[in-house]
């Protein structure tokens, strides 16, 4: 057949990023074989420079990664022309090598895409929908794509993110191994246009990583001042509560000094003292003494 | 909101569903899950839970999907002798494979050290029992040996291997007022003190005779019971409980030998 649904998406990162991440993007381009590499963008160009380099890669899609402070990775997910662009935090990363992922599938074949019911139910869902599927579906009959459907996609709402997992089939029954990768994204903005332009939706539930880690140490400092203070509370319960009392006059009749003794100075070793081997038995011979006495009293 | 739709409308392509293959389903509903109330609410904290709740939307849309496709005659399936570039490399399978075999064997090792502790255990109770049974055998034979000696028994069943308490019965019709040879209270006697063996231990308590309560009797022990055979009440087996004289018992001995 002809291919017709010329879909091409670019896929290359900031600097700056880690080797997770690298394994992540080169993962995403042997699963998606419309997609395109570019060398790393450097940090200092605006983010609509990239409209200019996907036309001129001839792409009409674009997934851009972006580190910052080398822990937080941001995914940018566009229609690169003039159509809406999402930006998202990724966490919990696990590439294709990982030795758990033990599924595998055909390089090129086409994804089968499944769906949480919820992302019919908002209209931010049902764009990010959307664009999901015209970026991640790979157009049948592109030449470097095999005709076989073998893997599928899942997208998962849970806890106000979006969970991403990729099974094969094995069985026609569907029995499912994981092939990886997986990661989660959590929305942070839609914008109409590429990477900028008017936002159309905003995630309340969206929390930056700074604010998050700043929320940890806050917290940690929190405890640490609250032992503090209740240690001062202590102290001052314990010195405060002194009463005074009044020097009371007839104290000091009833007293009388000791006498003083002389001061003896000791010139002479005193005699040791013997040494008793058995103590018991001198008290045996004592008792046995005493009762002799007793005795003889009586 | 608008603008999200507006922006939705805009960009939405008209394609048709074999060029997007999406399918947007709830998971399959789990046999051994919990109720559906419960269902909705998976705690996204529970591993497990939640994996296994992506595997189950996974399959409802694989079950979905693939009845479709095979009409729209797309091929699912890869013909075996269909060779293809996969997306990990034959070496990270071979890596993969090894890790999960080397897990397999650390496991069955670990099972098999745990049944063989345990094999050992029984092995060596059950070896204890049979050194034990043996010297209650010996030691029967020996008691029965010497009774034959001492000329209580005339016969020599004790030789044979089986021996039945059926000869007792023959006896019963001739000394029905007493109990067959000696008083109960002397044969437990006997077989107690007599006839050799160990006496050291034998006046002690052991595990089984002090958790033995066989001879308890409630109204004995709680002092209910008639007193002694009922004073006033019937004079009934005279014979069973009024001992008799010493002249008598010789007699009876003589008699039952």
């Amino acid at each position: 057949g002809k291919w017709k649904n010329k879909e091409r998406v670019l896929i290359f990162s900031s600097r700056g990023i880690n080797f997770r991440t690298r394994h992540l993007m080169q993962d995403l381009r042997t699963l998606m074989p419309h997609s395109k590499a570019d060398t790393k963008m450097d940090r200092k160009d605006q983010l609509f420079v990239i409209n200019e380099v996907c036309e001129m890669k001839n792409c009409n899609k674009c997934i851009f990664f972006e580190a910052k402070k080398k822990q937080d990775l941001y995914m940018w997910l566009s229609n690169t022309p003039q159509g809406p662009s999402a930006k998202f935090l990724v966490q919990n990363i696990h590439t294709l090598a990982e030795l758990k992922m033990t599924g595998n599938c055909l390089r090129g074949s086409r994804p089968l895409l499944s769906f949480d019911p919820i992302f019919d139910r908002e209209p931010h869902y049902a764009l990010l929908k959307e664009l999901f599927i015209q970026i991640f579906s790979t157009p049948q009959y592109h030449p470097k794509s095999q005709p076989f459907v073998d893997h599928v996609f899942t997208f998962t709402i849970t806890d106000e993110r979006i969970w991403f997992r990729n099974y094969q089939i094995i069985e026609e029954d569907a029995s499912l191994v994981e092939i990886g990768p997986r990661f989660v994204l959590n929305l942070i903005k839609i914008f109409q246009g590429s990477f900028g332009g008017p936002t159309l939706y905003e995630n309340p539930h969206y929390q930056s990583p700074n604010m998050h880690r700043r929320l940890i140490r806050l917290s940690v400092a929190a405890k640490f001042r609250e032992k503090q203070q209740v240690k001062e509370v202590q102290k001052i319960k314990k010195k405060g509560t002194k009463v005074l009392v009044e020097e009371d006059p007839t104290e000091v009749v009833f007293e009388t000094p000791a006498e003083e003794k002389p001061v003896e100075i000791q010139l002479v070793k005193p005699e040791s003292k013997p040494i008793v081997k058995d103590k018991k038995k001198l008290r045996k011979i004592q008792r046995k003494k005493q009762k002799k006495l007793f005795r003889t009293e009586g | 909101q608008d603008g999200l739709k507006q922006c939705l409308a805009e960009f939405r392509q008209q394609l048709a569903w074999v060029e997007r293959l999406d399918v947007t389903l709830g998971p399959v509903a789990d046999p051994v899950s919990q109720s559906a109330s419960a269902s909705d609410a998976v705690d996204p904290e529970n591993d497990f839970q939640r994996e296994m709740s992506f595997y189950r939307q996974a399959q409802a849309a694989v079950l979905e999907a693939l009845p479709r496709l095979r009409k729209l005659q797309v091929p699912t399936r890869r013909p075996d002798d269909y060779f293809a570039e996969m997306a990990k490399s034959d070496q990270q399978m071979q890596k993969i494979r090894q890790k999960l075999k080397s897990k397999q064997e650390a496991m069955e090792r670990s099972e098999k050290a745990k049944q063989l502790r345990a094999m050992r255990k029984y092995g060596k109770k059950v070896q204890v029992e049979i050194l034990q049974r043996r010297q209650k055998e010996k030691k029967n034979m020996l008691n029965a040996v010497k009774k034959y000696q001492k000329g209580l028994t005339d016969k020599l069943d004790f030789l044979d291997e089986e021996q039945t308490s059926s000869q007792g019965n023959k006896k019963g019709n001739a000394s029905q007022r007493t109990k067959k040879g000696p008083n109960a209270k002397r044969r437990y006697k006997n077989q107690k003190f007599g006839f050799g063996g160990k006496k050291k231990g034998s006046k002690w308590n052991t595990k089984e005779s002090f958790n033995d309560v066989s001879s308890f009797q409630s109204k004995v022990a709680h002092n209910k019971g008639p007193g002694k055979g009922g004073r006033g009440g019937k004079g009934g087996k005279k014979a069973l409980n009024k001992r008799p004289g010493k002249r008598a018992r010789q007699k009876m001995k003589n008699r039952a030998r």
